[in-house]
Protein backbone atom coordinates (compact mmCIF):
# COMPACT_ATOMS: atom_id res chain seq x y z
CA UNK A 1 0.00 0.00 0.00
CA UNK A 2 1.27 3.50 -0.75
CA UNK A 3 0.50 4.69 2.74
CA UNK A 4 3.21 2.35 3.99
CA UNK A 5 5.93 4.64 2.64
CA UNK A 6 7.87 5.72 5.69
CA UNK A 7 10.39 8.12 4.19
CA UNK A 8 9.49 11.64 5.27
CA UNK A 9 6.89 10.55 7.76
CA UNK A 10 6.63 11.65 11.38
CA UNK A 11 6.44 8.98 14.09
CA UNK A 12 5.05 10.43 17.30
CA UNK A 13 6.99 9.52 20.41
CA UNK A 14 8.63 10.88 23.53
CA UNK A 15 12.31 10.00 23.07
CA UNK A 16 15.02 12.55 23.80
CA UNK A 17 15.23 13.30 20.08
CA UNK A 18 11.51 13.96 19.95
CA UNK A 19 11.79 16.42 22.82
CA UNK A 20 14.71 18.44 21.46
CA UNK A 21 14.00 21.90 20.12
CA UNK A 22 13.43 21.71 16.34
CA UNK A 23 16.06 24.39 15.82
CA UNK A 24 18.63 22.25 17.59
CA UNK A 25 17.72 19.35 15.38
CA UNK A 26 17.89 21.48 12.25
CA UNK A 27 21.35 22.76 13.16
CA UNK A 28 22.54 19.29 14.10
CA UNK A 29 21.33 17.81 10.86
CA UNK A 30 23.06 20.59 8.96
CA UNK A 31 26.31 19.61 10.69
CA UNK A 32 25.52 15.96 10.08
CA UNK A 33 24.97 16.48 6.36
CA UNK A 34 28.13 18.54 5.92
CA UNK A 35 29.95 15.87 7.90
CA UNK A 36 28.80 13.10 5.59
CA UNK A 37 30.49 14.80 2.69
CA UNK A 38 33.66 15.66 4.58
CA UNK A 39 34.54 12.24 5.89
CA UNK A 40 37.09 10.28 3.93
CA UNK A 41 39.18 8.18 6.30
CA UNK A 42 38.27 4.77 7.76
CA UNK A 43 38.35 6.21 11.28
CA UNK A 44 35.90 8.92 10.30
CA UNK A 45 33.62 6.31 8.79
CA UNK A 46 33.63 4.31 11.98
CA UNK A 47 32.94 7.43 14.03
CA UNK A 48 30.08 8.35 11.73
CA UNK A 49 28.53 4.92 11.86
CA UNK A 50 28.66 5.05 15.65
CA UNK A 51 27.08 8.51 15.74
CA UNK A 52 24.30 7.38 13.42
CA UNK A 53 23.65 4.22 15.39
CA UNK A 54 23.44 6.15 18.64
CA UNK A 55 21.04 8.61 17.02
CA UNK A 56 18.81 5.73 15.97
CA UNK A 57 18.94 4.34 19.50
CA UNK A 58 18.18 7.75 20.98
CA UNK A 59 15.15 8.16 18.69
CA UNK A 60 13.69 4.81 19.85
CA UNK A 61 12.50 4.20 16.30
CA UNK A 62 12.62 0.56 15.34
CA UNK A 63 15.29 -0.60 12.91
CA UNK A 64 12.57 -2.04 10.70
CA UNK A 65 11.06 1.37 10.08
CA UNK A 66 14.46 2.77 9.23
CA UNK A 67 15.27 -0.02 6.80
CA UNK A 68 11.89 0.47 5.20
CA UNK A 69 12.79 4.12 4.67
CA UNK A 70 15.89 3.12 2.72
CA UNK A 71 14.06 0.54 0.63
CA UNK A 72 12.71 2.93 -2.02
CA UNK A 73 16.19 4.11 -2.98
CA UNK A 74 17.91 0.74 -3.04
CA UNK A 75 17.49 0.27 -6.78
CA UNK A 76 18.81 3.75 -7.59
CA UNK A 77 21.68 3.12 -5.24
CA UNK A 78 22.65 -0.19 -6.80
CA UNK A 79 22.45 1.35 -10.23
CA UNK A 80 24.75 4.26 -9.33
CA UNK A 81 27.13 1.87 -7.61
CA UNK A 82 27.45 -0.21 -10.75
CA UNK A 83 28.02 2.88 -12.88
CA UNK A 84 30.63 4.08 -10.42
CA UNK A 85 32.44 0.76 -10.39
CA UNK A 86 32.46 0.47 -14.16
CA UNK A 87 33.38 4.00 -15.07
CA UNK A 88 35.96 4.98 -12.47
CA UNK A 89 39.48 4.55 -13.66
CA UNK A 90 42.37 4.31 -11.25
CA UNK A 91 46.10 4.02 -11.14
CA UNK A 92 47.86 0.72 -11.70
CA UNK A 93 46.44 -2.46 -13.12
CA UNK A 94 42.67 -2.98 -13.17
CA UNK A 95 41.42 -5.77 -10.91
CA UNK A 96 39.72 -7.36 -13.90
CA UNK A 97 38.17 -6.23 -17.14
CA UNK A 98 35.47 -7.35 -19.51
CA UNK A 99 34.06 -5.95 -22.75
CA UNK A 100 34.98 -2.28 -22.72
CA UNK A 101 34.94 -1.96 -18.92
CA UNK A 102 37.82 -2.19 -16.55
CA UNK A 103 37.22 -2.45 -12.84
CA UNK A 104 39.69 -0.72 -10.54
CA UNK A 105 40.08 -0.83 -6.80
CA UNK A 106 39.37 2.91 -6.70
CA UNK A 107 36.03 2.38 -8.42
CA UNK A 108 34.88 -0.13 -5.83
CA UNK A 109 35.99 2.07 -2.95
CA UNK A 110 34.31 5.08 -4.50
CA UNK A 111 31.05 3.21 -5.11
CA UNK A 112 31.07 1.96 -1.54
CA UNK A 113 31.70 5.44 -0.12
CA UNK A 114 28.99 6.91 -2.30
CA UNK A 115 26.42 4.33 -1.19
CA UNK A 116 27.46 4.74 2.44
CA UNK A 117 27.08 8.51 2.22
CA UNK A 118 23.65 8.38 0.64
CA UNK A 119 22.37 5.85 3.18
CA UNK A 120 23.80 7.82 6.11
CA UNK A 121 22.33 10.99 4.66
CA UNK A 122 18.87 9.52 4.51
CA UNK A 123 19.00 7.67 7.81
CA UNK A 124 20.57 10.58 9.69
CA UNK A 125 18.32 13.30 8.39
CA UNK A 126 15.17 11.24 8.81
CA UNK A 127 16.04 10.18 12.35
CA UNK A 128 17.11 13.69 13.34
CA UNK A 129 14.32 15.50 11.57
CA UNK A 130 11.36 13.93 9.87
CA UNK A 131 10.81 10.82 11.98
CA UNK A 132 11.11 12.67 15.28
CA UNK A 133 9.87 16.18 14.50
CA UNK A 134 6.27 17.00 13.71
CA UNK A 135 5.92 18.99 10.48
CA UNK A 136 4.56 21.96 12.41
CA UNK A 137 7.55 22.02 14.77
CA UNK A 138 9.86 21.65 11.81
CA UNK A 139 8.56 24.68 9.97
CA UNK A 140 8.36 26.63 13.23
CA UNK A 141 12.02 25.92 13.78
CA UNK A 142 12.89 26.82 10.24
CA UNK A 143 11.00 30.07 10.46
CA UNK A 144 12.76 30.96 13.67
CA UNK A 145 16.21 30.08 12.31
CA UNK A 146 15.64 32.04 9.12
CA UNK A 147 14.00 35.02 10.79
CA UNK A 148 17.13 37.21 10.47
CA UNK A 149 16.43 37.17 6.74
CA UNK A 150 13.30 39.21 7.42
CA UNK A 151 15.61 42.18 7.74
CA UNK A 152 16.36 41.96 4.03
CA UNK A 153 12.65 41.56 3.24
CA UNK A 154 12.59 37.83 2.65
CA UNK A 155 9.01 36.62 3.37
CA UNK A 156 10.19 33.94 5.78
CA UNK A 157 6.82 33.51 7.42
CA UNK A 158 5.08 32.94 4.10
CA UNK A 159 7.62 30.30 3.12
CA UNK A 160 7.18 28.57 6.44
CA UNK A 161 3.40 28.68 6.15
CA UNK A 162 3.53 27.29 2.63
CA UNK A 163 5.78 24.52 3.81
CA UNK A 164 3.55 23.71 6.76
CA UNK A 165 0.56 23.45 4.47
CA UNK A 166 2.43 21.34 1.94
CA UNK A 167 3.68 18.95 4.61
CA UNK A 168 0.30 18.83 6.30
CA UNK A 169 -1.41 17.70 3.13
CA UNK A 170 1.04 15.02 2.04
CA UNK A 171 -0.73 12.27 4.04
CA UNK A 172 -4.11 13.53 2.85
CA UNK A 173 -2.90 13.43 -0.71
CA UNK A 174 -1.48 9.94 -0.31
CA UNK A 175 -4.73 8.73 1.18
CA UNK A 176 -6.69 10.32 -1.60
CA UNK A 177 -4.45 8.86 -4.29
CA UNK A 178 -5.06 5.47 -2.80
CA UNK A 179 -8.82 5.95 -2.67
CA UNK A 180 -8.96 7.13 -6.28
CA UNK A 181 -6.68 4.31 -7.40
CA UNK A 182 -8.95 1.82 -5.68
CA UNK A 183 -12.00 3.40 -7.25
CA UNK A 184 -10.50 3.14 -10.73
CA UNK A 185 -9.30 -0.39 -10.04
CA UNK A 186 -12.90 -1.20 -9.17
CA UNK A 187 -13.78 0.05 -12.62
CA UNK A 188 -11.35 -2.40 -14.15
CA UNK A 189 -8.37 -0.08 -14.53
CA UNK A 190 -5.00 -1.80 -14.51
CA UNK A 191 -1.90 0.11 -13.50
CA UNK A 192 0.61 -2.69 -13.47
CA UNK A 193 0.29 -4.33 -16.87
CA UNK A 194 0.92 -3.29 -20.44
CA UNK A 195 3.49 -1.15 -22.21
CA UNK A 196 4.94 2.01 -20.69
CA UNK A 197 2.65 4.19 -22.80
CA UNK A 198 -0.36 2.18 -21.71
CA UNK A 199 0.65 2.48 -18.08
CA UNK A 200 1.25 6.21 -18.42
CA UNK A 201 -2.19 6.59 -19.95
CA UNK A 202 -3.64 4.60 -17.08
CA UNK A 203 -2.49 7.39 -14.75
CA UNK A 204 -4.85 9.96 -16.29
CA UNK A 205 -7.90 8.63 -14.39
CA UNK A 206 -5.92 9.13 -11.17
CA UNK A 207 -4.24 12.44 -11.89
CA UNK A 208 -7.29 14.34 -13.13
CA UNK A 209 -9.44 13.73 -10.03
CA UNK A 210 -6.41 14.34 -7.82
CA UNK A 211 -5.72 17.73 -9.41
CA UNK A 212 -9.36 18.73 -9.31
CA UNK A 213 -9.71 17.96 -5.63
CA UNK A 214 -6.35 19.55 -4.77
CA UNK A 215 -7.37 22.83 -6.34
CA UNK A 216 -10.71 22.65 -4.63
CA UNK A 217 -9.07 21.94 -1.30
CA UNK A 218 -6.59 24.81 -1.73
CA UNK A 219 -9.46 27.17 -2.37
CA UNK A 220 -11.43 25.94 0.62
CA UNK A 221 -8.38 26.22 2.84
CA UNK A 222 -7.74 29.78 1.70
CA UNK A 223 -11.33 30.73 2.47
CA UNK A 224 -11.17 29.02 5.86
CA UNK A 225 -7.95 30.86 6.71
CA UNK A 226 -9.42 34.20 5.71
CA UNK A 227 -12.51 33.47 7.79
CA UNK A 228 -10.19 33.18 10.76
CA UNK A 229 -8.61 36.50 9.82
CA UNK A 230 -5.24 35.13 8.76
CA UNK A 231 -3.18 37.97 7.32
CA UNK A 232 0.42 36.89 7.46
CA UNK A 233 2.85 37.19 10.34
CA UNK A 234 2.41 40.84 11.27
CA UNK A 235 1.25 40.87 14.87
CA UNK A 236 0.79 37.11 14.90
CA UNK A 237 1.55 35.32 18.15
CA UNK A 238 2.37 31.69 18.67
CA UNK A 239 0.69 29.21 20.95
CA UNK A 240 3.77 27.05 21.40
CA UNK A 241 6.78 29.30 21.67
CA UNK A 242 10.09 27.62 20.93
CA UNK A 243 12.48 27.70 23.86
CA UNK A 244 16.07 26.52 24.13
CA UNK A 245 16.67 24.31 27.13
CA UNK A 246 19.76 22.94 28.79
CA UNK A 247 19.53 19.73 26.79
CA UNK A 248 19.58 21.69 23.53
CA UNK A 249 22.76 23.46 24.53
CA UNK A 250 24.26 20.12 25.55
CA UNK A 251 23.34 18.42 22.29
CA UNK A 252 24.62 21.33 20.22
CA UNK A 253 27.92 21.34 22.12
CA UNK A 254 28.37 17.60 21.69
CA UNK A 255 27.42 17.93 18.03
CA UNK A 256 29.95 20.71 17.46
CA UNK A 257 32.67 18.74 19.23
CA UNK A 258 31.98 15.63 17.19
CA UNK A 259 32.01 17.74 14.06
CA UNK A 260 35.39 19.19 14.98
CA UNK A 261 36.68 15.70 15.74
CA UNK A 262 35.43 14.53 12.38
CA UNK A 263 37.27 17.31 10.60
CA UNK A 264 40.45 16.36 12.43
CA UNK A 265 39.98 12.72 11.44
CA UNK A 266 39.21 13.51 7.83
CA UNK A 267 41.82 16.07 7.04
CA UNK A 268 45.03 14.37 5.98
CA UNK A 269 47.97 14.80 8.34
CA UNK A 270 49.90 16.85 5.79
CA UNK A 271 47.05 19.29 5.52
CA UNK A 272 46.77 19.26 9.28
CA UNK A 273 50.39 20.31 9.77
CA UNK A 274 49.92 22.98 7.13
CA UNK A 275 46.88 24.18 9.06
CA UNK A 276 48.92 24.16 12.27
CA UNK A 277 51.65 26.13 10.57
CA UNK A 278 49.13 28.68 9.37
CA UNK A 279 47.66 29.00 12.86
CA UNK A 280 51.10 29.47 14.36
CA UNK A 281 51.94 32.25 11.94
CA UNK A 282 48.58 33.83 12.61
CA UNK A 283 48.96 33.75 16.38
CA UNK A 284 52.58 34.82 16.12
CA UNK A 285 51.51 37.95 14.29
CA UNK A 286 48.88 38.76 16.90
CA UNK B 1 -28.07 -19.31 -1.47
CA UNK B 2 -25.09 -17.33 -0.41
CA UNK B 3 -23.19 -15.32 -2.98
CA UNK B 4 -20.36 -14.03 -0.85
CA UNK B 5 -19.11 -15.62 2.32
CA UNK B 6 -16.51 -14.19 4.64
CA UNK B 7 -14.75 -16.47 7.05
CA UNK B 8 -12.66 -15.37 10.01
CA UNK B 9 -11.38 -12.30 8.25
CA UNK B 10 -9.05 -9.89 10.03
CA UNK B 11 -7.48 -6.84 8.50
CA UNK B 12 -4.69 -4.73 9.95
CA UNK B 13 -3.69 -1.35 8.53
CA UNK B 14 0.01 -0.36 8.45
CA UNK B 15 1.12 -3.60 10.01
CA UNK B 16 4.41 -3.39 11.84
CA UNK B 17 4.45 0.40 12.26
CA UNK B 18 3.38 2.52 15.24
CA UNK B 19 0.23 3.28 13.23
CA UNK B 20 -0.89 -0.34 13.21
CA UNK B 21 -4.66 -0.56 13.51
CA UNK B 22 -6.90 -3.60 13.49
CA UNK B 23 -9.89 -2.63 11.39
CA UNK B 24 -11.47 -6.08 11.24
CA UNK B 25 -11.15 -8.79 13.83
CA UNK B 26 -12.24 -12.31 12.96
CA UNK B 27 -15.27 -11.27 10.93
CA UNK B 28 -17.53 -13.97 9.52
CA UNK B 29 -20.73 -13.24 7.64
CA UNK B 30 -22.45 -13.99 4.37
CA UNK B 31 -24.43 -12.18 1.71
CA UNK B 32 -27.31 -13.95 0.02
CA UNK B 33 -27.63 -14.08 -3.75
CA UNK B 34 -30.27 -11.79 -5.23
CA UNK B 35 -30.98 -10.13 -1.90
CA UNK B 36 -30.29 -6.67 -0.63
CA UNK B 37 -28.11 -6.76 2.43
CA UNK B 38 -27.44 -3.72 4.53
CA UNK B 39 -24.07 -3.40 6.22
CA UNK B 40 -24.65 -1.11 9.14
CA UNK B 41 -22.56 0.21 11.97
CA UNK B 42 -20.99 3.25 13.51
CA UNK B 43 -18.16 5.27 11.99
CA UNK B 44 -14.96 3.28 12.46
CA UNK B 45 -16.71 -0.04 12.98
CA UNK B 46 -14.96 -1.52 9.94
CA UNK B 47 -17.71 -1.29 7.31
CA UNK B 48 -15.64 0.39 4.63
CA UNK B 49 -12.69 -1.92 5.19
CA UNK B 50 -14.94 -4.92 4.82
CA UNK B 51 -16.29 -3.52 1.58
CA UNK B 52 -12.81 -3.12 0.15
CA UNK B 53 -12.17 -6.78 0.90
CA UNK B 54 -15.22 -7.94 -1.03
CA UNK B 55 -13.78 -7.17 -4.47
CA UNK B 56 -10.18 -7.84 -3.60
CA UNK B 57 -8.89 -4.28 -3.28
CA UNK B 58 -7.50 -5.29 0.09
CA UNK B 59 -6.20 -8.71 0.89
CA UNK B 60 -7.27 -10.05 4.29
CA UNK B 61 -4.47 -10.31 6.85
CA UNK B 62 -6.18 -13.50 8.04
CA UNK B 63 -9.19 -15.44 6.82
CA UNK B 64 -10.88 -16.03 3.49
CA UNK B 65 -13.40 -14.33 1.22
CA UNK B 66 -15.47 -16.63 -0.98
CA UNK B 67 -17.40 -15.63 -4.10
CA UNK B 68 -19.76 -18.39 -5.26
CA UNK B 69 -17.86 -20.76 -2.99
CA UNK B 70 -14.46 -19.95 -4.47
CA UNK B 71 -11.67 -18.25 -2.56
CA UNK B 72 -11.15 -14.95 -4.39
CA UNK B 73 -7.45 -14.98 -3.54
CA UNK B 74 -6.90 -18.51 -4.85
CA UNK B 75 -5.20 -17.00 -7.89
CA UNK B 76 -4.00 -13.49 -6.99
CA UNK B 77 -3.12 -12.72 -10.62
CA UNK B 78 -6.78 -13.14 -11.56
CA UNK B 79 -8.03 -10.68 -8.97
CA UNK B 80 -9.10 -8.24 -11.70
CA UNK B 81 -11.71 -10.80 -12.76
CA UNK B 82 -13.17 -10.63 -9.27
CA UNK B 83 -13.31 -6.84 -9.49
CA UNK B 84 -15.34 -7.21 -12.68
CA UNK B 85 -17.82 -9.52 -11.02
CA UNK B 86 -18.12 -7.51 -7.83
CA UNK B 87 -18.77 -3.86 -8.64
CA UNK B 88 -17.79 -1.49 -5.85
CA UNK B 89 -18.95 2.10 -5.58
CA UNK B 90 -16.82 3.84 -2.97
CA UNK B 91 -17.82 6.57 -0.59
CA UNK B 92 -18.19 9.93 -2.34
CA UNK B 93 -17.63 8.33 -5.75
CA UNK B 94 -18.08 11.68 -7.51
CA UNK B 95 -14.37 12.38 -6.84
CA UNK B 96 -13.32 9.60 -9.19
CA UNK B 97 -14.80 11.22 -12.32
CA UNK B 98 -12.08 12.27 -14.73
CA UNK B 99 -13.07 12.10 -18.37
CA UNK B 100 -14.10 14.88 -20.71
CA UNK B 101 -17.71 13.85 -21.04
CA UNK B 102 -20.17 11.99 -18.88
CA UNK B 103 -20.48 9.45 -21.67
CA UNK B 104 -16.80 8.53 -21.81
CA UNK B 105 -16.60 8.49 -18.04
CA UNK B 106 -19.37 5.92 -17.75
CA UNK B 107 -17.79 4.04 -20.67
CA UNK B 108 -14.45 3.76 -18.81
CA UNK B 109 -15.42 0.57 -16.99
CA UNK B 110 -16.99 -1.24 -19.96
CA UNK B 111 -14.00 -0.22 -22.09
CA UNK B 112 -11.68 -1.83 -19.56
CA UNK B 113 -13.76 -4.98 -19.96
CA UNK B 114 -12.77 -4.96 -23.63
CA UNK B 115 -16.28 -4.62 -25.02
CA UNK B 116 -16.99 -3.32 -28.53
CA UNK B 117 -18.33 0.17 -29.16
CA UNK B 118 -21.91 -0.95 -29.79
CA UNK B 119 -22.15 -2.88 -26.55
CA UNK B 120 -20.54 -0.02 -24.64
CA UNK B 121 -23.08 2.43 -26.09
CA UNK B 122 -25.93 0.16 -25.08
CA UNK B 123 -24.65 -0.21 -21.55
CA UNK B 124 -23.93 3.48 -21.05
CA UNK B 125 -27.46 4.43 -22.07
CA UNK B 126 -28.96 1.69 -19.93
CA UNK B 127 -26.89 2.69 -16.92
CA UNK B 128 -27.74 6.36 -17.12
CA UNK B 129 -31.45 5.50 -17.33
CA UNK B 130 -31.20 3.35 -14.21
CA UNK B 131 -29.70 6.13 -12.13
CA UNK B 132 -32.43 8.46 -13.35
CA UNK B 133 -30.40 10.92 -15.38
CA UNK B 134 -31.31 12.47 -18.71
CA UNK B 135 -29.41 11.30 -21.81
CA UNK B 136 -28.82 14.95 -22.67
CA UNK B 137 -26.23 15.03 -19.90
CA UNK B 138 -24.07 12.45 -21.68
CA UNK B 139 -22.24 15.02 -23.78
CA UNK B 140 -21.57 17.37 -20.86
CA UNK B 141 -18.41 17.50 -18.80
CA UNK B 142 -18.83 15.67 -15.49
CA UNK B 143 -17.36 18.70 -13.74
CA UNK B 144 -20.31 20.86 -14.80
CA UNK B 145 -22.84 18.70 -12.97
CA UNK B 146 -24.28 19.16 -9.51
CA UNK B 147 -23.04 17.00 -6.64
CA UNK B 148 -26.02 14.65 -6.77
CA UNK B 149 -25.76 14.26 -10.54
CA UNK B 150 -22.05 13.50 -10.30
CA UNK B 151 -22.79 10.83 -7.72
CA UNK B 152 -25.25 9.19 -10.09
CA UNK B 153 -22.81 9.31 -12.98
CA UNK B 154 -20.24 7.56 -10.81
CA UNK B 155 -22.76 4.88 -9.85
CA UNK B 156 -23.75 4.49 -13.50
CA UNK B 157 -20.07 3.90 -14.28
CA UNK B 158 -20.18 0.75 -12.17
CA UNK B 159 -23.64 -0.37 -13.27
CA UNK B 160 -22.46 -0.20 -16.88
CA UNK B 161 -20.02 -3.00 -16.09
CA UNK B 162 -22.98 -5.23 -15.19
CA UNK B 163 -21.46 -6.82 -12.11
CA UNK B 164 -23.08 -9.84 -10.43
CA UNK B 165 -22.69 -8.22 -7.06
CA UNK B 166 -23.07 -4.52 -6.50
CA UNK B 167 -21.51 -3.01 -3.39
CA UNK B 168 -22.24 0.59 -2.50
CA UNK B 169 -20.48 2.37 0.32
CA UNK B 170 -22.84 5.05 1.65
CA UNK B 171 -24.34 5.88 -1.75
CA UNK B 172 -26.66 8.47 -0.26
CA UNK B 173 -24.23 10.22 2.11
CA UNK B 174 -24.58 13.97 2.01
CA UNK B 175 -27.65 13.99 -0.23
CA UNK B 176 -30.98 15.58 0.59
CA UNK B 177 -33.94 13.27 1.37
CA UNK B 178 -35.24 13.46 -2.17
CA UNK B 179 -31.83 12.63 -3.67
CA UNK B 180 -31.55 9.73 -1.24
CA UNK B 181 -34.89 8.30 -2.23
CA UNK B 182 -34.15 8.65 -5.93
CA UNK B 183 -30.74 7.01 -5.80
CA UNK B 184 -31.67 4.21 -3.41
CA UNK B 185 -35.04 3.63 -5.06
CA UNK B 186 -33.49 3.45 -8.54
CA UNK B 187 -30.79 1.09 -7.34
CA UNK B 188 -33.11 -1.31 -5.58
CA UNK B 189 -35.39 -1.39 -8.62
CA UNK B 190 -32.41 -2.17 -10.82
CA UNK B 191 -31.05 -5.00 -8.70
CA UNK B 192 -34.47 -6.58 -8.18
CA UNK B 193 -35.11 -6.52 -11.91
CA UNK B 194 -31.76 -8.12 -12.71
CA UNK B 195 -31.49 -10.47 -9.74
CA UNK B 196 -28.27 -8.82 -8.66
CA UNK B 197 -26.90 -9.17 -5.15
CA UNK B 198 -26.73 -5.75 -3.54
CA UNK B 199 -24.70 -4.83 -0.49
CA UNK B 200 -25.49 -1.43 0.89
CA UNK B 201 -23.30 0.24 3.48
CA UNK B 202 -25.19 2.73 5.55
CA UNK B 203 -25.58 4.09 9.00
CA UNK B 204 -29.16 5.04 8.51
CA UNK B 205 -31.66 2.66 10.04
CA UNK B 206 -34.38 4.23 7.91
CA UNK B 207 -32.59 3.20 4.70
CA UNK B 208 -32.09 -0.27 6.03
CA UNK B 209 -35.74 -0.65 6.96
CA UNK B 210 -37.07 0.59 3.67
CA UNK B 211 -34.73 -1.04 1.16
CA UNK B 212 -33.09 -4.12 2.61
CA UNK B 213 -33.87 -7.82 3.14
CA UNK B 214 -30.96 -8.72 5.41
CA UNK B 215 -28.78 -6.84 7.81
CA UNK B 216 -25.23 -7.25 9.06
CA UNK B 217 -24.53 -5.06 12.08
CA UNK B 218 -20.88 -4.23 12.76
CA UNK B 219 -19.41 -3.03 16.01
CA UNK B 220 -15.76 -2.41 16.92
CA UNK B 221 -14.28 -4.39 14.01
CA UNK B 222 -16.57 -7.36 14.64
CA UNK B 223 -19.92 -8.60 13.37
CA UNK B 224 -22.37 -7.80 16.14
CA UNK B 225 -25.57 -9.21 14.72
CA UNK B 226 -26.87 -10.55 11.43
CA UNK B 227 -30.19 -11.70 10.10
CA UNK B 228 -33.28 -10.46 8.33
CA UNK B 229 -34.55 -6.95 8.96
CA UNK B 230 -37.30 -8.31 11.24
CA UNK B 231 -34.86 -10.40 13.26
CA UNK B 232 -32.48 -7.52 13.79
CA UNK B 233 -35.20 -5.05 14.69
CA UNK B 234 -36.61 -7.44 17.25
CA UNK B 235 -33.58 -6.62 19.44
CA UNK B 236 -34.06 -2.88 19.96
CA UNK B 237 -32.11 -2.82 23.21
CA UNK B 238 -29.03 -4.38 21.65
CA UNK B 239 -29.27 -1.96 18.73
CA UNK B 240 -29.46 0.86 21.23
CA UNK B 241 -26.33 -0.46 22.91
CA UNK B 242 -24.42 -0.25 19.61
CA UNK B 243 -25.63 3.31 19.25
CA UNK B 244 -27.95 2.53 16.36
CA UNK B 245 -31.38 4.00 16.65
CA UNK B 246 -34.55 2.34 15.62
CA UNK B 247 -36.24 4.45 12.92
CA UNK B 248 -38.22 7.46 14.13
CA UNK B 249 -41.43 6.02 12.75
CA UNK B 250 -40.91 2.77 14.66
CA UNK B 251 -40.44 4.74 17.86
CA UNK B 252 -43.70 6.53 17.14
CA UNK B 253 -45.46 3.23 16.53
CA UNK B 254 -44.06 1.85 19.78
CA UNK B 255 -45.38 4.92 21.55
CA UNK B 256 -48.79 4.29 20.06
CA UNK B 257 -48.68 0.65 21.16
CA UNK B 258 -47.80 1.72 24.69
CA UNK B 259 -50.78 4.10 24.60
CA UNK B 260 -53.01 1.10 23.95
CA UNK B 261 -53.35 1.27 20.18
CA UNK B 262 -52.65 -2.27 19.00
CA UNK B 263 -50.57 -2.14 15.82
CA UNK B 264 -49.36 -5.33 14.19
CA UNK B 265 -46.94 -6.42 11.49
CA UNK B 266 -43.67 -4.78 10.44
CA UNK B 267 -43.43 -1.20 11.65
CA UNK B 268 -40.21 0.11 10.13
CA UNK B 269 -41.30 2.48 7.40
CA UNK B 270 -43.86 5.23 7.17
CA UNK B 271 -45.86 3.02 4.80
CA UNK B 272 -45.76 0.07 7.23
CA UNK B 273 -47.10 2.18 10.05
CA UNK B 274 -49.71 3.86 7.87
CA UNK B 275 -51.05 0.46 6.84
CA UNK B 276 -50.98 -0.79 10.42
CA UNK B 277 -52.92 2.25 11.62
CA UNK B 278 -55.43 1.83 8.81
CA UNK B 279 -55.82 -1.84 9.77
CA UNK B 280 -56.32 -0.81 13.39
CA UNK B 281 -58.96 1.77 12.45
CA UNK B 282 -60.63 -0.70 10.10
CA UNK B 283 -60.65 -3.37 12.85
CA UNK B 284 -62.23 -0.97 15.33
CA UNK B 285 -64.87 0.15 12.90
CA UNK B 286 -66.23 -3.38 12.48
Amino acid sequence: MISDITLGQFFPGSSILHRLDPRTKLLLSLLYIIGVFLLNTPMAFILYTLITLSLILASRISMRVILKGIKPIVIVLIFTMIINILLTSGEGEPLFSFLIFAVYKEGIIRAFFMAYRVIMLIVGSSVLLTYTTSPIALTDGLESLLSPLKLIKVPVHLFAMMMTIALRFIPTLIEETETIMNAQKSRGANFTEGSIIKRARALIPILVPLFVSSFKRAEELAVAMECRCYRGDVGRTKMNKLKYRLRDILWLTVGALLFAGLILLSVKSAELSALGEAMRILFYKI
Amino acid sequence: MEKIRIEGVSFIYSKGTPFERRALDGVSCSFEAGKITCLIGHTGSGKSTLVNLLNGLYRPTEGKVYLDGEDIWARPKKITDIRRRVGLVMQYPEYQLFDETVYSDIAFGPKNLGLDAGEIDLRVREAIAFVGLDEALLSKSPFELSGGQKRRVAIAGIIAMRPEVLVLDEPAAGLDPRGRREILGGLTRYVRERGITLILVSHSMEDMASYCDNVVVMKDAKVFMQGTVDEVFSHPDELDAVGLDTPEITKLAQGLIQAGIVLSGALYTVEDVRDAILRYIGGNAQ
